[in-house]
This record gives C-alpha cells, structure tokens and sequence, in this order.
C-alpha cells in the first residue's frame, strides 16, 4: 500500500503543482496553443476519420472480455507506434522490463484504488464540475510538448488522452474529490467556454467546418462514454481496475519518451488531464448552424419578390407565343434555388417575366449561348449513318447485269387518295340547292373564322398592348422601364390603332358574315315555302347564348371609353401638333404682314409729298408685287377636339360593328336534319330533275404526266352532290413526277361521257409520307354551259331567283374534290421517294450521284423577296424554333446588309477558274470522237486511231452520225413506200437499238469462264482415251472431221476470218430444151412447192420428147458463191447430177472492223449459192472464120439459188448436208430430166451437197444468262425449270422448250401462245369444201409475212416471242412468230396441230408445226409455206425435240429424233414425256393471244403504185449494174410477163398456166429467151434488189440483148404484201 | 481543254488482318471534268497471298479526262473487302486519295479505315462476320463532318499511278 499512495500521493501534487503552472501560462499559451491545436486538426483530420472508433475500441472492447489480451493488444501498438524513432535498442529492453514489474505492481494498487474510488464515487457523481480544468490540463499539456504531439499522430493522441483523462479522474476521484478548486469555472461557464471559444473565429469555423465537428464529435464521445462509465461506474471493477492498468502502462510508455525529449523529468500524472467528453446538444448545434450557415428555405417564393416592383408576371403562352418545353425539375430543387438567388444576388436578371427561372435558351438571340450537346446516336448526320450488313455471299446474279444501270431499279411510290367530290355547283341543281351550297360555303367560312378567331386574338393583343403601354407610362416606377422610350411609346399607340382597326374590321366582319348567313337561310326557307318542296336537308338553327347583360354592358361601357380615351389622345396630339403648325404659321404670317407694313411704311414716308397717281400706281405695283411673291395665307387655328362628337362616332361603330350589349350570342349551326320531300310529291320538273341526277354518275381519272394511269369507279351522282370514291391508287415510279392531274369525268346515262374538269395536283413535299398527309380539298370549276329542261338551274345559264327574273345569276360548275397525295413508305420505314431527293445507297449509284445537281434538285423556293413577304405577313413567331431558319433568313434578307443572290451555286468560283467555256469544250471535235468511241456509237466503235489535234479531224466524220440523229425521229417512206411499214421498221429499229444499248452495258460484265481459260486437268479417264489413241490407225478408212481449237473474237482483224464453202454435189438440175422444141408443148415445169397434192403423189412429167440424143449435155452447171460481194465459182461441170467437190474461201469482213461476239451476231449478210448454167453460144457471124478461133460466148443462166444466212454458219459453227435450191416455178428454156430414177422422181427438186464452216472456228455468243421476270405461278415456272433440267439431262441436244420472253421481257409458259385464231376470211370463202387447200393458202399468206430472224434484231441474245397481232402488227418475225400464226390458224381450222421445236436445215434450231390429218402427219415450215410428209426423205426438219400443244407440251424420249424415225403419237407416256400430267395437272392458262385477230383489207392502189415503183427501181438498178453497155427492155415482153405473173400468185407458183406460157414462147418466137420469176415476201426494197442481183442477169454482155422486167405485187390483208418479180433476157435470134 | 492521262494500277495492299482481299474502286470528279474514255470505277479480283502478306491485284486503270478548270481534281475512293472461307465478303477498310497532279510516275499508298460499331456490332462481327458499313460510300471522299464517326484502322492500298498532262501550260498552269 504505501509505495503505491506515495506515488498517487506524488501524482496529484505534480498535478496540482501543473495546474498551478499553467494558471500561470494560460494566457501566454492559450493562444499559440489554439493554433497548435488547429494545426493537430488539420493534420489528424484525414487519419482521423480511418481511425476515429479505434480509440474507444481499445478501451472499451478489450476491458469487456480480456483485460490480459487487450493489455498485450495495447502494449504491443503502443510499443510499435509511439515509441521515437531515436531512442536506443537497450532502452526499449529496459522499457520492457520494468514494464511488467511495474505491472504487477499496479495491478494490486489498481484495484485498492478502484475500490475506494468506488466507494467514493457513488454518492457524488459532479462530472461537470471537473471538466475545464481537466480540459486546460489538457492544453496545457499539449502546450508544453508540442513537438512531441507534433509526432504523434492523432490517434495516438486520442487514445492516449482518453487513458489520461481516465487515469486522472481515477486519480482525482481517489484525492480530490470533495475539493472544489477555487477559481474553476462552473458548469455554465466550461459551456460557455465551447461557444464562446469558437464563435469569434467563424471564418475559421467556416474553413474547416469538417473537421471542427469531428472535432467535436470526438469530444463529445469522449463525453458520453465518460458518463457511461460513471454512470455504470459502480459495477465492473474490472473495468475501472483495467483503466488504471492501462494508465499505468501508458505512464510506463510516455514517460520515458517525455523525458527523453523535454529533458523536464516530470512523472506522466502531469500531461495527464482527465476531461469529460465534449458535448453539445442538437438544439444547439443546430442554432450555432443556423447562424453560421444558410440554408434557403424550401417554401416557394411568393412573386413579388421575383419581379420588379409593380410588374405583373406575364405569360407569354397564354398571349400565343412560343414557349418551349421546360426541362423537369423538381419543385423543391426550384425553390431552393430562387431562395438562394434572391439572397444571394438580388439581381433579378435571373427570373423571366413569368417570375420563374429562366430555363430555356433565348430562342431569339442569332447564336446558342449554349453549345450544342452531342446528344445520341439518332442525331448522327445522314451520311455519316452506317449500317450492320450482314456478309454475304457474292452472288454473280444474272439479272443485275440485265437492266444495265448497276443500282436495282427502286421503285417508288405515290399514293393518289381520292376520298370524294363534292359539287359546289352542277347543273342539276334546283334552286334550293344553289342556296343549300352559298349556305354551307358560308357556314363553312364561318366555321373557319370561329376557329381562327381573330377578333378575340386581336381583342386580346390590344388588351395586352393598352397593359404595356399602361405600364411604361406609369411615372411610379420609371426606373423599372428604362427601355421604354418616347419613341416606343409612340410605337406602341400607333400599333394599338391599328390593332383596333383590325380588330373593328374582323367584328364587323364576323357580324356580316353571321348576318348573311341568317339572310340566305331565310331566303331559303322562303323557297321552300312557295315550291312547297324541299329538296336539301340543310337545316340552319341559330342557338342563342345568353350573356350577363350588365357585365356586358359594363365590358362594350369600358371598351368604348378605352377606346375613346385613346381616340382623344390620339386627337390631343394631334391637335397640338397642328397647333404648333399653326403656330409656326402664324408667326411667319404675322413676319411677313410686319414686314409688308415695314415696307409700306418705308414708301409712305419716301414719297409722303408724291401725287395721288403715282401712289395709286405705286400700291398697284406693289399689289403686283405681293402678288408676284406668295403671300402666306392666314393660317386657320386648328379645331380643338370635340369630345362629345368622337363619343358619338365610336358609338355608332361600335352599335355598328358589335354586338349590342345585352343581345344574346348567336350561334349558326347547319345539320343536316332535315328532310326531302319524297320524289312522289314533287311536281314534274322537280322529278325530272331528280331522275336526271340518277342517271348521271362520276369517275376521276388519275393522270400522271399527263399520262392516265388509272381511274376511279364510276359513281352515281348522289342527290346531295357528293360523290364518295374513297380509292387509293398506288402509282409505282421511277422518276420524280412532273404532274399530276385528276380529271373529272361526268356519264349521263349511257349516252357518253363528259369532261367536266382537270384538277391539277401538286405534287407533294418529301415530307409528306402516307399516314402523315392531310386530305385537302382541290377545287375545280368547269366553263361548260349546260341548259336543263327541267328544275335544274344548268351551269354558265343566267337563272334568278326572283320572280320577275330580275338579280340574276350565272353560276359555272364546280366542286371540290378531296384528295390526298404522299408518298408510300417502304417495308424498312424509308419513304418511296424518287432520288431527286433522296440519295441511294450503295456504291455504284453512290458514285453514278455524285454529280450534286441532281441530288439537291431544282424545286427549292428560292425567291427570296416573296418568302420574305410572305413571312412577314403571316407574323410568325419569332420565338419559335420550328420558325428559326426562317426568321434568320428573313432577317438577312430584310436587313439588306448582306447580299443575297438570287441563285444558287454549288461550286462557287467555278466559273472565274475555268479554262474554257462550256460551248468551247463541247465544241472540240477529238473530244467528241473520244467520247462516241467510247460510248460505243455504231459509228464510231471501232475507230482506231483518234487525231491528236482537232485541225486534223474532218468535219464529215460526223456526217453520217448527225444524219442518223437527225433521222431517228422522221420517218420517211422513199425506202419503205408504204408508211405503214416505214412506221414499223421505225419500231423495230428503235427496240433493236434499246435492246443492243442495253446489251452493249451487259457485255462489259464478265463471267470467269469469259476471262480465264482453264485446262482441265487431265484425269484418269482422259489419259486412258489418249492411250487408246496411240492403238488408232493413223489413216483411218472413214476420216472424221476433228474438233478445231475456237478462237474467242477478240484479237481478231479483217481477213483473219474466211469463209470456207465446200461445194460437193448437187442432183437434178433442170437441163436446157433444146431451142427446136420451142414450139412444141412444154412438159410441166418444175415445182417449187413440192408435194402440192401429197394425196396424189404422182405429178407425172409429160412424155420426153425423144427428140434429144441421151448423150447430148443439156446442162454444164456451175456454182457460185456470193458473199459481201465477193464472188466465187467452182469449174463447170456437165451433166443434170453434177459433181464438183471444191473448196471455195471466202474472205469475211465484220461491220465497221468489229470483230465481237456482239457485232459478229448482228451481222446481217447472206451467203448466196447460186447455180448457173454456162451455155457457150456461137458468135461466129461469119462461116467462113470457123477454122481459125474459136469464136463462142459464154452466157450463163441462173437456174437457183440456195440462201443461208451467216448467222445460222457463225451460231451452226458448220453446216453440212443436203439443201433443196431454190429454183423459181418456171424457167424458161429449161425443164427437168425425169425418168431415169424412179425413186427421186418423187421429189420435186434439185438438190445441193454443201459444207460451210469459217476459219477459224468462233467461239459463238453466249445466249442470256439472265432469268426474266415473269407474270406466272411460282410452282409452275419451279416445274418448268425441273422439266427442263429432267430433258436435257436425258438428251442434252434436243430443244426442249416450256417458256418464252414476250416482247417487254417476261417469260410467259409457252402453251399461251397457242389458241385457235381466225385467218383472213377470205381465205376461208375461198375453198369451202377443199380443207386441204384452205390450209395451204394460209401457210402460203404466213410464209408471206417477211422473215426476220430474232437473233439478228436481238443481237443473238435472247429469242422474243411476239403474239400473233403483235407479229402481224410489225409484220416481221423469226420461225417462232410463224409458226405459232400458223398453228394457231390450223387450230382454227379444226385440225389437229402442234409447234414442233427441233433442228432443221439450214436454220439449225427452229419451229415447225405438226398437224394431223385422218392417217398420217403433214410436217409445215412455216417460213417458206411448204408442207412435207412424215415420211419424206427431204423434209428439212431433221430431229425433234419436243411438241407443243395448246394445253401441254411434250418432250421426245424416243432414241431417235429424226421424223422419218418417231412416232407422234402424244398419248403414249413411253415416247412423249408430258408437262402437265397427273401430278401436275394443267392449270387451265389462259392465252396471251387476242380473242380475234381483225383483218383490214390492203390498199390495192397503193399495191398497184407500189408496184410501179418497185419496177422502176429495179430497172434504174440493172441499168446501174450494167455501166459499160446499153440496157434495151423489150417492153412487149414485159407486158406480157405482167399479163402472166398474176396467175403464178394465184396458182402460187404451182399450176403455171402452160397455154399461156406457150404462147409467151410463140410470141417471142424469134428470141432466144432466158428468164424466170422470182417470188419474195414484200418488206423493204433492198432484198429484192439484192435478189435481183444475185440472179446476175444483169451480166449478160452480148451486145444486143434486151431485157425485160415485170412486177407483180398481189396484196393480202393486213398489208401483207406477195411479190413477184420476172426478170428475162432475151437474144435476138438471127 | 486541258487532258489528264490517269494510267496505272492498283498494286495491291499491306495491313489488313484478313486475307483474301478484294478492292472496288472509283474515280471522282468535279463537275468541270468529262471523261472522255476508260471507265470510272471497277473491282479487282480476289487475291489470297500465298507468300507474304501483300495482296496483289494490279488492277489497271486508264482513263482519259479532258477539263476545263482545276477544280475537282479527280479522287480515288476504294473500298477493300476481305472474302472469308465461306466465300461472303465483308468490309475492309475505305480509303480515299487525291490523283497526283504533276506529270510522271506515282507510287501512292492510300491507308484505310472502317466504321467502329457499337460494341454489339463488333461482337458480331468477331463471331459471324459482316460489319457496319456506311450508309453513303460518298462520305468517304465528301468534305462532311465526320467527328461522329468511330473508325479502326485498316491496312494500306498501294497504287501506282501515271499521269499525263497536256494543254495545262496554255491556260497558265504550270506543271
């Protein structure tokens, strides 16, 4: 006990001793001590807040459970973190030691402390009373030690003043208790030092009024736990016990540090102060804050406050302007802030004049004050727009290539909605209805002004007005209204007099317009009461709204009293200001009569003396004078205003213009409740004029640039005079539409139908998209003049109402129609509008765009004057955003500072920096040649070499292409002679070109296989084939012609091509009669239509004349090749069966040195084969010469020809076989040797062997890829396309066909081509019991139709269909055209008849058609009208690949396709595959061919003249060919060839008439005579010419020869034209 | 008057982290410019380089313009697209540069860029291909803000370009 009451002992006195020191420091410390501490502060401040629980955590968990653990706990973080940086390794150990001696010992003396403590301590529990000294304690003890506590950090410091402070009390509580020290502040007073201390810093307290309540926080916790633990003081010895230990230990730690640093020695007790943790309660803290802070109030600022004194909020929403919408903010937040400003800036620049924050931007200023927020991604810029696109696989379409331009044709959409019509006049109408219509147009018209209500608008601007210039006036608050000047003041009276006049116009009108509806009702009612019928249900009710008279009296009271207070002030300055006028006037006045007495004074005193005359004189002149200057006139004064007078004026227009006070407000509304009197009980001309409004019925035609494209149903004309369509027309587009037009249309009965109006429609904005656009009505009127015969008024007739036909009436018709135009919006949302101002999308049309005109468009409103009148009449809101590029270019254009061009440019200074014009560009003629050979322009494709400088170019190599330009559009008939052929090949030529331009585009794109010659890579199979061929004979016994290596056409020139013709044989040629027989009866001539009676087989030659010894040569034949006027002939040979066996080469030359496949497609040249006769004549005249020359002339005679096409040879590749020449029906001079084979004496005919390829082998076009859009099922053209894949797997080279390409490019299922339609009818009349020859006329009149392959006028690209009308309208057409005409004409015919598609010689692939007679099968070509059995060895056609019949089609899967070899017999599956079958059963399609074709009769006239032309023609021609030698026609022969040609068309070339043809010979007996008729169909002149020269009868040379030449057309309907041509050469016999 | 000769080729190009590239090219020109022959825009084929990293197309072009002012001197845009396994084609990079306008011979290297995408966009075309492109292929050689535009790098287009002038000097342009 003693050693430990000594040391307390020793504590308390140290303490009291301290104390004592720092009375005595304190003021000296006090203050450096406050800045230490604040220092502390700031630099414990952020450990502070980490570390702000560990304290009391330390103390207070540790002494609940484990005072041993958490002593260690303490020991150890005190030992680590408190200890100096300086003091030595064996200090520590020491420390260390002592520490637990000390321990051990404390303990004991702690807990005899805390005992009698505890026992102390119960009864007087005063811990108030302690606090401030222990507090100064405290500081004092920071005070001495500040370095220190400079290194403590603050937790330390906390930690360790609350074991202090514990450790004190405990002290103190065991000495001191009862003491009250002397000099102590009370409670009140340590209160008083908190607030007090504090308060006189407040912008400290305001630097760091976080870490002061911390601060305080600390304290006050130190505070409570204080209480707490004495308050549970008494119970847990432990705890107390566990303090003191802790005490000590902290004695035990700082004790050396202390006395380390301050060298002072003093035991821990004196930097021990215990203290009460600081307290202060929320009230307080609250008031402290309250002044020391500011927090605005929440509660809304009452207006007042916000506005300038005397100034009512103002809404400018509710006077009509634009406001924006406000952004949210909470109601609360916008107090607060208006609370803060108030206080804080009292300046009021911050509220709007509604008293509420300005929120929203000041839409008037010309730039945002705010920046532009980057808002999201829908705000991104158009073109910056980018789109996820899926990756896809690289199709090589097919059909992209077709249409050329490389962007899909878009199609656009504008709807045309045509609600209704509405007739605002008719002529139907009764009297009653024209008042019905002027009632409803001016109810309408009020309708419209109701809703506009400009009165009130204006009313209520005044009012608005009369408030502002109220205000500016007010002299209580001028300094509130700086801005407004005299001047604005004066600005506002005259714009409230204005708005006043405008708003007395707008009442009066209002009042008028109300009472010229209630006139016309009445009038109405009044008619319907003297006709006694009612014919409208118009019904007008005025409802009458009752007003509060005596406010309303009070109301028009003040008004007018406003009013007149103004009209005074107006009249107030007015008056003044002509007073002061007048008073300037006066004084001038006054000036010069002063002046005048002056002066006449002045004369007065000079002369006083002067005589009366003179005077009189002198005042006459000076009378004079004042005349001469102007004298002011007296001014008048001005009337001052009479009050009473203007009373009375605004009176009476008020009483005028308004409404009085105390009327009720009348209120017009038109039903339609009325009711018709029925039809029954109206008198005539009323139900006359009722049925006559039935009979009429509406339709409006929609017509797109000034094209119809659709039209509305037709609908009755109701009796109201509406019309409801409610139609919406959908018109796909392609370009931006130019107009758009509707059309009335009025149908009276069934009478016919009237044009009533055109109603032109604007086409509409961009922006207007279907579901956004307004149904607007378009008014139309009509100037037509319609008088009725009954009730009905007429239209553009004068009528009246009255009775004595006075005040009347011309009324036109007229109506409304409702409508509604936009554009269709896209699966996607994107408006169907034509790019004229919408960009594609996409690369190619991105770049084919870039050219910007054309995507910013010309229909931009761009004058600026008017937009800017326009604007300021219609007073737009400047405040509104939607009206902000306007009011800016308004301002711009009114302001007039910056110029405004009336233009627009888009590459601004292009112009200065040009090099050239235009025109001077455009006029360079390399440039142009570059361009057109660029284009590809036939003319000019293949131009090689283009001249460096223009000097060099000639003028004339544009010659022939302007000519072509120039002529595109003239049709001119010199080659044509009839126009209506010319107008045709018109046609034609203009398809072919849009076909060959469309394909000259598709030929730039490129397959693989066009690009890459790909060797196959040799496999198994190829290297076994070539090991058998070494095991092949070298010379093989049959040689076999060997596939040559194909050339593509590319590097190709002229002469790189020939032509190789290889001549073989030919059977049957006619043979020469002998000139001796001229007088006998010829035997029949040979046919050129063979088998012309296949039922009667056997033609039997006459009997030969034996006259001939059989070994005499009748005949020495020859060949000769023509082509592109090169001309090749083989030897002669003798004999009627010729052998020749020669090669002949032409060369081939391509059009304009085009070698591609395009151009070699279209090359249009025949390859003639023509066969002569070589007949050597004797010249000899003289006998005598015979032995010394030989003296012959070589004439030849054309016997035929065989004409094949290069395109069949380029498409054939090579063409061999057996061709029939064509050889004319007669030949004169000539017949055929019959007789020796009976086999071939069936056959009529001679026969050529040939073979024709080129050198080298071209590579034929490839046929389109390209798949056509089509018109038909889905499924079907599916089933097509598997037939077809089905077919040519299993026979690969037979044709097999199922669609075709119309004439505008779609595939159309073959078997609608086919249907029974009507030959001419003559040709019906013409055999009527002879079906036979019936069916041979019609092959004859198709054959005649001229034949122009597709392959030619199509480039070879793809095969056009055209239907029957179609070919007959253009009267052209390949085998296909024929055929179907023809097979169709036999369908109608009754006969059974199906198109074959297979190959024949030498068209190569080509149509025929099969018919069906009672046993057997006649086989028809339809191009040349010859019919063959089946069976027959020489039919052309050569193989079959499939039928088509109007209902089916079947394929050929037979194993032979040659029709000597099949059976076409369709009904047996195993040879006919069918198309449609039971699976697929025939859908039942309807024909694109017409019901029926019509037939119009030829003009035999023109026949006739053309006849004559074409004679001339050719005779002009042979003169021509014959340039060396005179050409005499024998014109008696040609009259009697004319006489004969007549009977070959009717007998078609068949039956010759042989008396006549005998007497031809007799009559020309003297002749040694040579010719022959040519038959042609009729389409140009130019092959008949080419014919004729290729006969080459023209060459004879024989000094007297004559010719003669006889035309012959024969018309058919439908222009179809047979012509014949006989051309002779006659030898004079001597 | 004046004439320019473009004639060269597209070399290929370097930098793309796809293979098997394909370009489609375009010229473009102000309004003072015609073409007077050879055609204005084209595709290469595809190339996949065996060795190294450059793919070559030498892809010629010839064309022949005649002018009347030096405005809208013509501009290459190009676009580089990559053809993945499957054979769908997806985009490389856009590109864009001036044609030389002196007289001679031009190696240009024309670097490329693509659209970003948000981060969906990307994903997807990590995974299955394809990407964003621009909606208007003119912004790739039009004066438009494109500060909006989020873009990652592609590779380079190498081209070689020849260039002949004639009649410039009698307008008073050297070159």
């Amino acid at each position: 006990m003693n050693p430990k009451e000594e040391k307390v002992k020793i504590i308390t006195e140290e303490f009291v001793e301290n104390y004592d020191d720092s009375e005595v420091r304190r003021p000296k410390t006090s203050k450096a001590q406050k800045h230490k501490r604040k220092k502390q502060v700031q630099k414990a401040s952020p450990e502070d807040m980490v570390s702000e629980k560990s304290p009391s955590d330390s103390l207070q968990e540790p002494s609940q459970d484990d005072p041993n653990g958490s002593l260690l706990n303490v020991t150890a973080r005190r030992s680590q973190r408190s200890l100096p940086p300086t003091p030595s390794a064996s200090r520590t150990g020491f420390a260390e030691f002592s520490m637990r001696e000390r321990l051990r010992e404390k303990l004991q003396a702690a807990r005899s402390k805390a005992e009698s403590a505890l026992l102390q301590e119960i009864p007087t529990p005063r811990p108030r009373h302690l606090r401030s000294p222990r507090e100064k304690e405290s500081e004092t003890e920071l005070g001495t030690e500040p370095r220190a506590e400079v290194e403590r950090t603050q937790q330390e410091d906390d930690s360790q003043s609350n074991s202090r402070v514990k450790v004190r009390r405990s002290a103190r509580k065991i000495k001191s208790k009862t003491q009250v020290p002397p000099g102590y502040p009370s409670a009140e007073e340590a209160y008083n030092f908190f607030t007090f201390t504090f308060d006189p810093e407040p912008e400290d307290l305001e630097k760091k009024p976080k870490s002061k309540p911390r601060e305080r926080r600390n304290q006050m916790e130190e505070e409570e736990e204080e209480e707490e633990e004495e308050e549970e003081g008494q119970h847990p010895m432990q705890t107390r016990a566990n303090k003191a230990v802790t005490v000590d230990e902290e004695d035990v730690l700082g004790r050396p540090e202390e006395d380390f640093l301050l060298d002072l020695g003093p035991t821990e007790e004196d930097f021990v102060a215990v203290r009460p943790a600081e307290y202060q309660s929320v009230h307080t803290r609250l008031q402290v804050e309250d002044k020391l802070l500011f927090a605005p109030s929440k509660h809304s600022v009452p207006m007042y406050k916000k506005l300038p004194e005397n100034v009512q909020p103002r809404f400018l929403e509710d006077e009509g302007l634009y406001i924006g919408a406000r952004p949210e903010v909470p109601r609360t937040s916008q107090n607060i802030m208006e609370n803060r400003l108030l206080v804080q800036e009292p300046v009021q620049k911050w509220f709007g004049d509604d008293g509420r924050i300005l929120a929203l931007p000041n839409p008037i200023k010309p730039f945002p004050s705010r920046p532009p927020v980057p808002a999201q991604s829908q705000d991104v810029k158009r073109e910056l727009e980018t789109l996820y696109k899926k990756a896809v696989k690289y199709i090589h379409s097919t059909t992209q290539h077709m249409i050329g331009s490389g962007d899909s044709p878009v199609n656009f959409q504008l709807d045309v909605d045509i609600s209704g019509l509405i007739f605002t006049h008719h002529p139907c109408f009764s009297r009653e209805h024209v008042l019905a219509a002027k009632l409803a147009q001016l109810y309408d018209q009020y309708l419209a002004r109701r809703q506009r209500n400009k009165a009130k608008f204006l009313t209520d601007k005044l009012q608005a007005l009369r408030n502002a210039l109220q205000m500016g006036l007010n002299p209580a608050n001028p300094h509130k209204s700086p801005n407004l000047t005299p001047k604005a003041i004066s600005e506002y009276k005259s714009e409230i007099w204005q708005t006043r006049k405008l708003r007395d116009a707008e009442q009066e009108k209002d009042r008028t317009l109300l009472k010229t509806l209630i006139k016309v009702w009445k009038e109405m009612k009044s008619l319907r009461e003297f006709q006694r019928f009612t014919n409208t249900p118009l019904k007008l009710v005025l409802r009458k709204e009752k007003v509060d008279q005596k406010a309303d009296e009070e109301a028009q009271e003040a008004e007018i009293q406003a009013e007149l207070s103004e009209l005074l002030e107006e009249h107030l300055m007015e008056y003044e200001e002509q007073l002061e006028v007048y008073k300037a006037a006066q004084q001038r006045w006054k000036a010069w009569r002063k002046a005048r007495r002056a002066k006449k004074k002045k004369k007065k005193k000079k002369k006083p003396a002067e005589e009366e005359q003179p005077q009189e004189e002198e005042e006459e002149e000076e009378e004079e004078e004042e005349q001469g200057e102007e004298e002011p006139v007296k001014p008048v004064p001005p009337q001052p205003t009479n009050r009473a007078a203007l009373e009375q004026q605004v009176r009476e227009r008020a009483a005028q213009g308004r409404r009085r006070p105390g009327e009720p407000v009348l209120v017009p509304e038109l039903s339609l409740a009325g009711s018709v009197t029925p039809t029954d009980q109206c008198p005539r001309v009323e139900v006359l004029r009722r049925e006559d409004v039935k009979r009429r019925s509406v339709h409006v035609k929609v017509l797109f640039n000034h094209k119809e494209v659709s039209r509305t149903d037709s609908r009755p004309l109701g009796t109201d005079f509406r019309v409801h369509f409610g139609q919406i027309f959908n018109l796909q587009i392609f370009n931006w539409p130019e107009s758009l037009t509707l059309q009335v249309y009025e149908t009276v009965g069934h009478s016919g139908t009237s044009l009533l109006a055109e109603v032109f429609l604007p086409i509409p904005e961009t922006t207007a998209v279907t579901g956004r656009a307004v149904l607007e009505e378009v008014e139309f009127s009509s100037n037509q003049h319609v008088t009725l015969d009954h009730e009905g008024v007429g239209s553009g007739v004068p009528f009246s109402f009255e009775a004595d036909g006075s005040n009347q009436l011309i009324l036109m018709t007229s109506g409304k129609v409702a409508n509604s135009v936009s554009w269709a919006v896209g699966e996607n949302g994107i408006p169907l509008i034509p790019p004229l101002s919408q960009q594609n999308i996409g690369l190619r049309s991105a770049l084919k765009r870039a050219d910007a005109i054309s995507s910013i468009g010309t229909s931009g409103l761009t004058d600026m004057k008017k937009l800017a009148k326009w604007a300021a009449e219609s007073k737009l809101d400047p405040n509104d955003p939607n009206n902000g590029p306007l009011m800016q270019l308004i301002s711009v254009a009114t302001s007039g500072e910056s110029y405004v061009p009336d233009f627009f440019r888009l590459e601004q200074l292009q112009q200065e920096f040009n090099f050239v014009s235009d025109e001077e560009l455009n006029r360079s003629k390399r440039f142009r040649l570059l361009r057109l050979r660029s284009q590809e322009v036939p003319e000019f494709r293949n131009y090689k070499q283009v001249p460096l400088y223009d000097r060099e170019i000639l003028e004339k190599v544009f010659q022939d292409y302007e000519k072509r330009l120039r002529e595109r559009n003239v049709i001119e008939a010199k080659d044509h002679i009839d126009t209506h052929r010319a107008t045709v090949a018109k046609y034609l030529q203009q398809v072919r070109e849009s076909v060959i331009n469309r394909f000259l585009i598709a030929r730039h794109h490129f397959l693989p296989a066009d690009l890459i010659a790909e060797e196959e890579v040799p496999n198994i199979s190829i290297l076994g084939l070539s090991l058998f061929k070494l095991a092949e004979q070298k010379r093989p016994l049959r040689p076999r012609r060997k596939g040559r290596k194909k050339v593509t056409a590319q590097n190709l020139s002229d002469g790189d091509i020939k032509l190789l013709v290889n001549i073989i044989r030919a059977y049957d040629i006619p043979m020469r009669k002998p000139v001796a027989s001229k007088f006998q009866q010829q035997s029949r001539p040979s046919r050129t239509f063979i088998e012309k009676h296949p039922a009667s087989p056997a033609t039997q030659s006459p009997a030969h004349s034996t006259d001939y010894p059989l070994d005499q040569v009748r005949v020495r034949p020859f060949v000769e090749v023509s082509f592109q006027r090169t001309v090749c002939h083989t030897t002669t040979a003798e004999g009627p069966n010729p052998s020749w066996n020669e090669e002949l080469e032409l060369p081939f030359r391509a059009p304009s040195g085009d070698y591609s496949t395009t151009s070699l497609q279209s090359v249009r040249d025949d390859v003639f084969i023509n066969i002569f006769d070589e007949v050597l004549s004797d010249v000899l005249e003289d006998e005598r010469d015979r032995g010394s020359g030989l003296h012959t002339r070589i004439e030849r005679h054309w016997l035929g020809c065989v004409k094949i096409p290069f395109s069949t040879i380029y498409f054939q590749a090579r063409i061999d076989g057996t061709f029939k020449i064509d050889i004319p029906p007669v030949l004169l001079g000539y017949s055929k040797e019959r007789g020796f084979d009976s086999v071939r004496s069936l056959s009529e005919g001679s026969y050529l062997t040939l073979f024709i390829t080129m050198e080298p082998q071209l590579v034929p076009g490839e046929p389109v890829r390209e798949k056509f859009d089509s018109q038909e099922d889905e499924k079907l053209l599916h089933a097509t396309e598997k037939f077809q894949a089905e077919c040519s797997l299993k026979f690969p080279h037979r044709q097999c066909l199922t669609t075709a390409i119309n004439i505008s490019g779609k595939t159309v299922f073959i078997t609608r081509y086919l249907k029974p339609l009507n030959p001419p009818q003559e040709f019906l009349d013409a055999y009527p019991n002879n079906p036979q020859a019936t069916a041979e006329l019609v092959a004859h009149y198709v054959s005649l139709i001229p034949f122009l392959p597709d392959s030619v006028s199509f480039a070879g690209i793809c095969d056009l269909w055209s239907t029957s009308d179609q070919f007959l309208d253009l009267l052209a057409g390949d085998e296909e055209e024929h055929a179907v005409l023809l097979c169709n004409y036999f369908l109608f015919l009754g006969k059974k008849a199906w198109l074959v598609m297979g190959s024949a010689i030498p068209e190569g692939p080509t149509a025929y058609v099969l018919t069906r007679e009672q046993s057997h099968y006649l086989i028809w070509n339809p191009c040349s009208g010859h019919v063959y059995r089946q069976f027959d060895t020489f039919c052309p056609l050569k193989s079959v690949g499939c039928l088509i019949g109007p209902d089916n089609v079947w394929f050929n899967i037979q194993r032979y396709d040659s029709p000597l070899r099949i059976n076409f017999d369709v009904t047996k599956p195993k040879l006919w595959k069918s198309f449609f079958s039971r699976s697929l059963p025939y859908p039942g399609l309807s024909s694109i061919q017409p019901e029926e074709l019509r037939y119009q009769h030829t003009d035999k006239a023109a026949a006739s003249e053309l006849q004559d032309r074409i004679e001339k023609i050719l005779k002009e021609k042979i003169m021509d060919w014959r340039p060396r030698n005179l050409t005499r026609w024998n014109r008696y022969c040609t009259s009697t060839l004319r006489h004969f040609l007549p009977q070959l068309e009717r007998s078609q070339g068949g039956d010759v008439d042989e008396d006549h043809q005998a007497e031809l010979l007799r009559q020309l007996g003297d002749y040694r005579f040579s010719g022959f008729p040519l038959h042609m169909p009729y389409s140009e002149i130019k092959p008949l010419v080419e014919a004729v020269h290729s006969t080459g009868v023209h060459s004879i040379d024989i000094p007297n020869v004559e010719f003669a030449l006889a035309v012959y057309v024969h018309p058919y309907p439908r222009n179809v034209l047979s012509v014949w041509i006989y051309v002779a050469s006659l030898i004079r016999n001597r | 008057m004046a004439e320019v000769h473009v004639i060269g080729q597209i070399r290929g190009a370097t930098g793309f982290s796809e293979s098997s590239l394909f370009c489609k090219w375009g010229v473009h020109t102000g309004a003072a410019w015609k073409l007077l022959s050879g055609v204005r825009e084209g595709q290469t084929q595809v190339d996949t380089p065996q060795i190294g990293d450059m793919a070559y197309w030498s892809h010629p072009i010839d064309l022949h313009f005649a002018t009347k002012g030096l405005q809208g001197w013509p501009r290459l845009h190009l676009q580089v697209w990559s053809q993945d396994s499957f054979g769908r084609c997806q985009l490389a990079g856009y590109g864009f540069c001036h044609v030389p306008s002196s007289p001679g011979t031009h190696q240009l290297d024309c670097p490329t860029w693509r659209p970003l995408g948000s981060w969906r966009e990307q994903l997807a075309r990590a995974f299955v291909g394809g990407g964003p492109q621009l909606l208007h292929g003119d912004t790739v050689y039009s004066g438009a803000d494109r500060y909006r535009l989020h873009t990652v790098a592609g590779g380079t287009v190498h081209l070689e370009l020849g260039l002949l002038l004639r009649h410039f000097d009698r307008y008073g342009v050297e070159c």
